[in-house]
């Protein structure tokens, strides 16, 4: 019967309770939207990221700290085998990285020289669409420079570039390699100092010696949900010499942004959840009072109070839910579609877009997490707002209360 | 033994500010089966006793036994379960909880006490039909007159056959029809039940039908007199 006084209570003043959870609804919507539309597009931003630099990075053990060509590593089989066996890995992506000197005619530069699976760098980062001058990788002793780079060595495709660098294990490293192709990439960093090889070069240019040279793998797994576990798995096999760097230490700055970013947004919507706490709160604070001589006789002829703080409880929770309940049913399928059919991002943010290798369109996030912190927040709320309620019920005095 | 024994009650307001005294020491004893009026003008002091006597206020000095149970030792808990199951309330405004029907204001008593749903809906309807309401069970307290009202608060304070029944003013808001009804069907309860009755009224047709008057003045009784009737 308490759930029916509390429910029917709230419909003695139908209006009231209406504009309590209407307060409810426009804040959750607008949040919802609002979070959906910017977590997409941050998800999307760090997508990219993970997409770059693979869910898990394989180095030998102290590459990550000092990233110097002397903590390369020999590839070997038990490191093939160990990612052959495990299900959850859906592609390997070795990479050699080091530092060198580029040299054309009278102007030399600093420069990272980059070995890689050209085939599945491609599949990977889609470089070859990068090309703006030249071709891609398709034979050896060629390499992609960035347009800086071209720009400031004042070489052009199918020139020769000289390197002249440290190799491994203290050798010279030196070649002299055609330009096949000069790229562009959003960052300027990358186009004034990145150098592209395919990586049996590369090897050949660090330590001619030895084939099989490299500073890591990529690992990209089949499900994110995997990480923590192939983590753990490749740490296990392949032992101590070898570091296992998950994405989110490789990409902390970028995700650092992501919370600053989130933290902006959440700023806002912390203005909106004031206007629902307020709107919540005056309804309940209305009901209080107005039932106040209700409460008396219910006191009077013998309701404890305890059941009915639960009934004040029920009541200020109800009106949440019928705010929340409408707030899904509303917001729910525009975010679902808006999910599948994300807004077209055109003209130069587009262009961005395709340069940081993000398919130009916003899309919205229908994370689950979105939907419970939002939800959880409001019923947080609403737990505050039934304080009111029952202190009142728990202080009142019951012959005060028949006088009003 | 006396149902109800009142020793030198007093009760004063406002101890710290400007102090009224509402009671000053009132000594009664209401015996079982009882019909009885307290009465006196307003001011008087009839309303607080009352209080005092339904465990809604304590006295400032003084004691209220009820069968033996002084008042003044339960805790605020317990005081509310000691009147959910010995006291019946009739109140001047009705008070019907409005969003439930007839039948259910009838019942929520017998729900405070986990009477099962069953045997209340039973007794319930039972005290309807005897209070002539029953087709009106599933009118809410908005639909009815106010006369219609009172005999539902009527049903409502005896369906869980307290030990005695306190109503302030139950005739005030009635037309003299529904007051005549009402004051017909509580003498009729108190024969039926033997169920103690205790009002506090001016109202003269009230007082005609009490078999004992308490007089209240300046919160004193000055006067109890008892009749045949």
């Amino acid at each position: 019967m308490l759930l029916a006084i509390a429910w029917r209570n709230l419909w003695r003043n139908g209006r009231r309770t209406v504009i309590g959870a209407a307060a409810v609804f426009m804040a959750l919507v607008l949040s919802l939207l609002m979070l959906s539309m910017k977590y997409g597009s941050l998800e999307q931003m760090v997508s990219a990221g993970v997409n770059q630099v693979g869910d898990l990075q394989v180095h030998s053990a102290g590459y990550f700290e000092n990233k110097s060509i002397d903590h390369a590593f020999f590839d070997n089989k038990n490191v093939d085998v160990t990612f052959k066996k495990i299900p959850e890995i859906k592609r390997v992506v070795p990479h050699l990285e080091t530092f060198s000197l580029a040299s054309y005619g009278k102007q030399t530069k600093g420069i990272m020289v980059s070995g890689i699976d050209p085939k599945l760098e491609d599949i990977q980062s889609g470089l070859s669409k990068k090309i703006i001058k030249g071709h891609y990788l398709e034979k050896g002793d060629e390499v992609l420079i960035g347009d800086n780079m071209a720009e400031f060595l004042k070489i052009n495709v199918g020139d020769s570039i000289v390197l002249l660098g440290q190799g491994y294990r203290g050798i010279t490293a030196y070649g002299i390699y055609k330009v096949a192709g000069i790229f562009h990439l959003p960052s300027l960093q990358m186009n004034s100092s990145l150098l592209y090889m395919n990586m049996q070069d590369a090897q050949s240019f660090v330590y001619p010696y030895q084939k099989g040279l490299l500073t890591g793998f990529s690992i990209y797994l089949k499900k994110t949900s995997q990480l923590k576990a192939v983590q753990k798995q490749v740490g296990k096999d392949l032992g101590k010499d070898y570091e296992i760097i998950p994405w989110q230490t490789i990409l902390s700055n970028l995700l650092e942004t992501v919370a600053t970013s989130k933290a902006g947004t959440q700023v806002f919507v912390l203005i909106l959840y004031v206007v629902a706490a307020f709107g919540i709160f005056s309804t309940i604070l209305m009901m209080t009072m107005e039932k106040r001589k209700q409460y008396a006789v219910m006191v009077s002829i013998g309701m404890n109070r305890g059941r009915l703080v639960w009934m004040s409880i029920l009541e200020t929770f109800m009106v949440s839910i019928i705010g929340v309940v409408t707030s899904l049913a509303v917001a729910s399928p525009i975010l679902f579609y808006m999910h599948y059919h994300p807004i077209p991002v055109t003209g130069n943010l587009a262009e961005m877009y395709l340069q940081y290798n993000i398919e130009p369109v916003m899309p919205f996030s229908v994370s689950p997490y979105l939907f419970i912190s939002q939800t959880s927040i409001i019923l947080i709320l609403s737990f505050l707002s039934a304080l009111y309620p029952v202190i009142y019920v728990l202080k009142f005095n019951v012959l005060n209360a028949f006088r009003h | 033994m006396s149902i109800i024994q009142a020793k030198n009650i007093y009760k004063v307001y406002n101890e710290t500010h400007v102090p009224v005294h509402a009671l000053n020491g009132v000594d009664l004893e209401i015996e079982k089966g009882e019909f009885t009026a307290i009465v006196g003008p307003s001011g008087s002091g009839k309303t607080t006793l009352l209080n005092i006597i339904g465990g809604l206020d304590l006295p400032t000095e003084g004691d209220i036994f009820i069968e033996g149970t002084n008042l003044k030792t339960l805790s605020s808990r317990q005081l509310i379960d000691f009147r959910l199951h010995n006291i019946g309330f009739v109140f001047q405004a009705y008070n019907l909880i409005p969003v439930l029907t007839a039948l259910e204001n009838t019942e929520f008593i017998l729900e405070l006490q986990g009477v099962s749903k069953k045997e209340r809906e039973k007794r319930a309807m039972e005290i309807l039909k005897t209070v002539d309401i029953a087709d009106k069970r599933d009118h809410k307290p908005g639909q009815l007159s106010g006369g219609q009202q009172q005999r539902v608060a009527v049903a409502r304070a005896l369906v869980s056959q307290p030990k005695y029944i306190i109503a302030d003013e139950p005739t005030a808001n009635l037309d003299s029809k529904s007051t005549e009804e009402l004051l017909t069907l509580m003498k009729k309860m108190n024969e039926k039940f033997q169920t103690t009755f205790v009002f506090a009224t001016h109202d003269q047709r009230v007082m005609d039908k009490a078999r004992r008057i308490i007089t209240i003045e300046d919160g004193k009784a000055v006067k109890d007199e008892t009749f045949e009737r």
